[in-house]
């Protein structure tokens, strides 16, 4: 493995720097139908679920099947990717925002080989590599994030929970079923760099414990001042402390009760670990979306405050999420999003229909807004 | 062979998703024989001590990572994220594992001349692991060792003409939907504004400029395919204002259920039969304005009335078009929860025109006075929509000079503590309690 | 910009002596810092010369990953790599 070198000169770093250069110009990507037909579309319809067609002004159509895949991909992955794109549709592909990944192409009898193409392609494992679907009244692929894989903070598994949810729901992956979309996202930790607060259905990994302190060694891994400033809830301060040694060494205190598990003093500091394998779990999350389609977008609401990791495939989780949208499904009128379905019947319908326990930990007490969730009527179904 | 033992994640390769276990023991299995004779660059079993590593965390219920202050190439603060394993004895191939964001393509359309370069890269120097694509919208490449970084990095740029993304407090990787490239509902050129923006503000995006993460993202429309209202702190939607569009005889396929004008643009063809198309009951009883009416086979709006939600060009996209006059609206501030609860993005600009013409002229100004409030007055570490939070949002009008309408609340306060400015009040607030005396006794 | 921001040799003088004087409590700081150093100063442009800094090798970043801090080149104990170099 000898050390090949581009010619970077690690000593003279500015030496024919290229730099501020940006991404590549979306223009010299676009398949040459879409790069004629651009601003001039006309309508679409999706075809079946998972197949598209956009028709333009000018008569032209393109035909799409989008695909689910996990978002961790390979090299080898996206390689076969590009094989099937050279093979139907001239070396042109694209990821949509939801990690889903569409192929066009310029006829309708092409549609039918790259579908059949597409739904033979298997792992060895049995799974499907790329399943058409995640399109109209039905559930699309989960936006997530890292997990154990990659990430210090998560408090559960990404592309684990994601997977053994998709397996659960794809069925709708695959059909129309639905009153409505319905989104499933995904985030590891309360920072959320997935953004799922509103998500028909959000899973969230939560810790519960605050972080552990490695008092030997903390002062000599990390400066204490960026531990201290790093808490958002300045629930740390630096202390002295006592080894068993008799030795004093600088250190820090949490008030624990001030907590929030965010992670945010072990990113600044290694000595002050949060995993915990009874502490954390996942939350789950419910109603909300980002479509201004009828109903003001809306923030998801916690519908289970705390479900263990049961890995590998998180039954009580899914079962959860499974009672959802199964309520959901029997009970929803036709283009009703699960929040707007669950204030029409109300909160305290939907916990009865959705077979979900309302524990005292899903009332708000958190900051002021706290109060504008709780009942100020005695407007309630019994 | 494999490495390790994984009875755990091997249970994650059956069922129909598609699973990463079995894609990264494949990507393992390519490395180990390495049939193209790739001269790696990190270690070739890096993907054996991934799953290694990942088995083990799901046997404890924890993460092994922890995090590393790698922030970039150099003079770059960000696009770089340093990460290390805590059992680097047991897993060496992922004792180092640093991820890089490769700023994506708007729209995410690629060529496979240019997936492959890339593939071929991330190969020979890095783990041939990726995230098609990470949060922000930026390609992932994950998992390298530091000496790679300036090494990929020279490829990229030299001979892919590509940049990095953003992390860190720099603008982050700037993300749009396809916009009119394939979409008839997009009111503006999403693609193009997004890569203008990105290029437009390079030193923010490369270099840290303010006290923490900022996002822009575009959608097309109110649809929101992108979820900016929800997670950028500034969200470019598109709208109109004119009338939307309505072509009469296919309003009326519509009506009659013929199988070419399907509702919904067949989100609906599925297992559930939810009987025939009624216009009354699915378009008109769900408008939230009830702005629409359908009489002797004409459909007639009420467009000054109509809040452009887009439900019944989405149900009846042949026969209804977005109006012609078409721009974009702006709204900020939107965040995930920490640390003060999430927060949705509020409407600061009710329409601006989006023109290529002037360079996004109208936009890059409400941009950059809100950058320069934000630059001065945000506390390290507080996101825009905290600050407005914290300031008021008359503040916000203030610095970026917008005129206050009925337009940017729900509904005016509900409590009378308006704190008046002394120039606000006619004569000011000296006033000579001598003269006051003289009508009034002690 | 103020003849302090302007004057390269000066600024850097300036930053240096400010995060010499600090250093015995911490090693890495916020952009917003800096706006001490230069009180006459707009943020947009501390920034550029602040950052010009770290091209010429005077100062380096460090990242959390949603936040960047600068310190002085090879200053602290967490530097931006372990145990690679």
């Amino acid at each position: 493995m000898a050390f090949i070198s581009t010619g970077y000169n690690p000593a003279k770093p500015m030496e024919n720097r290229i730099t501020d250069i940006g991404p590549k110009d979306h223009n010299d990507f676009y398949p040459p139908v879409i790069k004629r037909n651009k601003g001039k579309w006309s309508h679409h319809e999706i075809l079946e679920p998972g197949v598209l067609v956009h028709v333009a002004d000018s008569g032209e159509e393109v035909y799409t099947v989008r695909v689910g895949g996990a978002r961790l991909m390979s090299t080898g992955h996206i390689n076969e990717i590009c094989d099937i794109a050279d093979k139907h549709c001239d070396g042109h592909v694209r990821f949509t925002t939801r990690n889903n990944i569409e192929f066009m192409v310029d006829s309708k009898e092409k549609v039918e080989p790259l579908k059949n193409d597409l739904a033979a392609r298997k792992f060895d494992g049995g799974s499907f590599k790329f399943p058409i679907g995640g399109t109209g009244a039905g559930i699309t692929n989960i936006v997530h994030t890292q997990g154990w894989l990659h990430c210090h903070t998560p408090a559960t598994d990404a592309s684990g929970t994601v997977k053994a949810a998709m397996d659960e729901l794809f069925a709708d992956f695959q059909d129309h079923r639905l009153p409505a979309q319905l989104r499933v996202s995904m985030a590891c930790c309360l920072n959320m760099c997935g953004a799922v607060h509103c998500s028909d259905i959000a899973i969230l990994g939560y810790h519960r414990k605050p972080p552990m302190l490695d008092h030997e060694y903390l002062d000599k891994v990390c400066e204490i001042p960026l531990a201290v400033s790093a808490c958002p809830t300045a629930a740390i301060k630096p202390s002295k402390q006592l080894l068993a040694n008799g030795t004093e060494v600088k250190s820090v205190a949490v008030k624990n009760e001030r907590c929030m598990y965010c992670g945010n003093c072990y990113t600044m500091c290694p000595s002050m670990p949060l995993a915990d394998t009874e502490g954390d779990g996942i939350v789950l999350m419910a109603g909300g979306k980002v479509s201004n389609r009828i109903s003001d977008p809306k923030f998801s609401k916690v519908v289970v405050g705390f479900l263990p990791n049961e890995m590998p495939r998180w039954p009580s989780m899914t079962k959860a999420i499974n009672q959802m949208v199964n309520a959901y499904s029997n009970g929803a009128n036709k283009y009703e999003r699960l929040g707007d379905w669950a204030e029409r019947i109300g909160w305290e319908k939907f916990f009865e229909v959705c077979e979900l326990e309302f524990t005292h930990h899903l009332i708000d007490d958190f900051r002021q807004q706290a109060y504008m969730s709780w009942r100020q009527s005695t407007q309630f179904k019994f | 062979m494999a490495k390790h033992e994984t009875p755990l994640l091997d249970q994650l390769e059956s069922g129909p998703w598609p699973s990463f276990v079995s894609d990264l023991k494949a990507q393992a299995e390519r490395r180990a024989k390495n049939e193209e004779g790739i001269e790696f660059q990190i270690p070739s079993d890096t993907v054996d001590d991934l799953l290694g590593i990942l088995e083990l965390s799901f046997k404890h219920g924890r993460t092994h990572w922890k995090h590393g202050g790698i922030v970039g190439v150099f003079g770059y603060g960000g696009g770089v994220i340093g990460r290390y394993c805590d059992q680097p004895q047991a897993f060496p191939g992922v004792e180092h594992f640093h991820t890089m964001r490769v700023n994506q393509p708007a729209g995410k359309y690629y060529t496979t001349d240019y997936l492959r370069t890339l593939t071929k890269l991330w190969d020979f120097r890095g783990s041939g692991i990726t995230n098609m694509h990470g949060a922000t919208g930026d390609i992932i490449l994950l998992g390298t060792t530091t000496p790679q970084i300036e090494e990929i990095f020279h490829t990229l740029t030299h001979d892919m003409g590509q940049d990095l993304g953003g992390s860190g407090s720099n603008l982050r990787t700037p993300a749009d939907c396809l916009g009119q490239s394939r979409c008839e509902y997009s009111c503006y050129d999403t693609n193009a504004m997004v890569y203008f923006l990105t290029n437009e503000y390079q030193d923010e995006l490369h270099r840290p400029a303010f006290p923490y993460k900022f996002k822009f993202k575009l959608d097309g429309c109110p649809n929101c395919c992108v979820a900016s209202i929800a997670r950028s702190d500034m969200s470019f939607i598109g709208t109109w204002r004119d009338d939307i569009r309505v072509d009469q005889d296919a309003v009326n396929k519509y009506v009659e259920n013929d199988a070419a004008y399907p509702a919904n643009a067949g989100a609906f063809r599925g297992s559930k039969d939810w009987g025939p198309f009624d216009l009354e009951k699915e378009v008109l009883g769900l408008c939230p304005t009830k702005c629409m009416k359908f009489e002797n086979q004409k459909l007639s709006i009420d467009n000054a009335n109509c809040t452009r939600c887009m439900h019944c060009i989405n149900v009846m996209p042949r026969a209804l078009k977005i109006g012609k006059e078409t721009g974009c609206s702006i709204l900020v501030g939107a965040k995930a929860p920490i640390l003060d609860g999430a927060q949705m993005g509020s409407l600061l600009v009710p329409f601006v025109e989006v023109n290529p013409d002037n360079d996004y002229e109208a936009i890059t100004e409400v941009i950059e006075n809100v950058w320069d409030w934000w630059m001065e007055e945000g506390k390290n570490r507080e996101r825009l929509g905290e600050l407005i939070m914290r300031q008021g949002f008359q503040k916000l009008l203030e610095v970026t000079g917008i005129k206050a309408q009925p337009q940017h609340v729900q509904y005016p306060r509900t409590n009378p503590y308006i704190f008046w400015k002394e120039d606000e009040v006619e004569g000011g607030w000296e006033r000579d309690v001598e003269e006051y005396r003289k009508h009034h006794q002690r | 910009m103020s003849d302090l921001l302007d004057n390269t040799e000066e600024a850097t003088k300036a930053v240096v002596a400010f995060l010499e004087k600090k250093s015995k409590s911490k090693t890495k700081f916020y952009l917003k810092d800096f706006y001490k150093v230069f009180p006459d100063d707009k943020p947009r442009m501390i920034k550029k010369v602040v950052n010009k800094m770290v091209e010429r090798e005077i100062l380096e970043y460090w990242s959390s990953g949603s936040t960047t801090m600068y310190g002085l080149k090879g200053a602290g104990i967490q530097h931006s790599s372990e145990g690679e170099e």
